[in-house]
């Protein structure tokens, strides 16, 4: 199973996320999910980094925030809106908002 | 290409979750793909005609009508929206009225289906 | 001709928000999607329940007396009355001290199935065969 899921909050919601199994799992982070990959809590980057190699934040959702997208975590591929459609319709099968 | 269906719960004021489900829409629709959105819930809220969009608040009005104009398919969950006082004509020209089966239809045929819940 | 599976995966608790409610409908809804659909095509929803999701599924609610709307319990009654296969993750139930008979039944109002309390990896597998998974 190849399967995307969207983060779109900062606190650590990660049960679902921790049991689930698949094959490629990417994770795509969106809304205040993007401080995943932008903020170090007590100097330490948020452990959701190291689920995956195929990790995502969403341009517009950092740069609101009064970020840069070269503030993200070097393991985090910045994206914009038309990136996030082609990651639904041809790196993953399925889509998930957890 | 492909077919999108998005499910968006959260309510239009109060939560950006909603503005996400507009561009997401927008950027599939603009790359080709044939798009659907369903909403229940608080997202039913922004079916109704007539808003006032002021700054410090998200507007849907604009969203659906361009959204509309470019061929997505949007319908509201008929239960959903009067409860919330809304009626069906007060609603924007071109939004359907149906009931959560529709939601389902749609899933039948798509490609790819993202349900963005309520908070 | 063509089936559609879905997996509806509730993980927040009934009541405190509307969404969790939302799945059971959405779900219930599949009993009457083929006025839309060609005939053979068909949607199979399987309804899941993990995490705090297990949480407001007891029997003995008592919503309709005291605010006026349709009991968890009561909509749960619904789903095994259109036979759906409603799947309740037994390792959350444990965690929470939730026994397994305070699932409700609906034999009474004559439904076949019954909710069945399944280990995790039952609904991981349900997740990896369903085409579209929405998390609620």
């Amino acid at each position: 199973m190849k399967l995307g899921v969207f983060v779109s909050d900062f606190k650590l919601t990660t049960d679902t996320l921790d049991r689930l199994k698949a094959d490629k799992l990417g994770i795509i982070l969106v809304q205040n999910g993007v401080y995943h990959a932008t903020t170090k809590e007590n100097g330490k980057a948020s452990s959701l980094l190291d689920k995956t190699p195929n990790l995502y934040a969403l341009s517009e959702d950092i740069q609101i925030r009064g970020m840069k997208d070269g503030d993200v975590d070097k393991r985090v591929k910045v994206v914009n809106y038309g990136d996030v459609v082609d990651l639904i319709f041809n790196e993953y099968e399925k889509i998930a908002w957890l | 290409m492909g077919n999108l269906t998005i499910g968006c719960y959260p309510g239009l004021v109060g939560s950006m979750s909603y503005d996400f489900a507009m561009k997401l829409a927008e950027a599939a629709v603009d790359k080709g793909h044939k798009v659907s959105i369903w909403f229940s819930g608080n997202a039913t809220g922004s079916v109704k005609a007539n808003q006032k969009h002021l700054k410090d608040y998200s507007t849907g009005e604009k969203h659906l009508k361009d959204l509309l104009a470019k061929g997505v398919e949007i319908c509201t969950c008929e239960a959903c929206t009067v409860a919330r006082g809304i009626k069906k004509d007060e609603g924007i020209p071109g939004v359907q009225w149906n009931a959560m089966h529709w939601f389902l239809a749609k899933v039948h045929a798509a490609d790819r289906a993202l349900l963005i819940g309520g908070e | 001709m063509s089936d559609v599976k879905l997996a509806f995966v509730v993980q927040k608790p009934q009541y405190k928000g509307e969404t969790s409610r939302l799945a059971i409908t959405h779900a219930i809804s599949y009993q009457t999607v083929e006025i839309l659909l060609e005939d053979g095509e068909t949607v199979t929803p399987k309804l899941c329940f993990i995490g705090e999701g297990v949480l407001g599924l007891q029997k003995g609610q008592n919503a309709m007396d005291l605010y006026g709307i349709t009991s968890t319990e009561s909509h749960m009654k619904n789903t095994l009355l259109v036979d759906l296969d409603v799947l309740v993750c037994k390792e959350d139930l444990a965690k929470y001290g939730i026994p397994e008979d305070a699932m409700p039944t609906a034999e009474d109002m004559g439904a076949d199935k019954s909710i069945q309390v399944v280990p995790f990896a039952e609904i991981q597998k349900a997740v990896e065969e369903a085409k579209h998974v929405f998390f609620f």
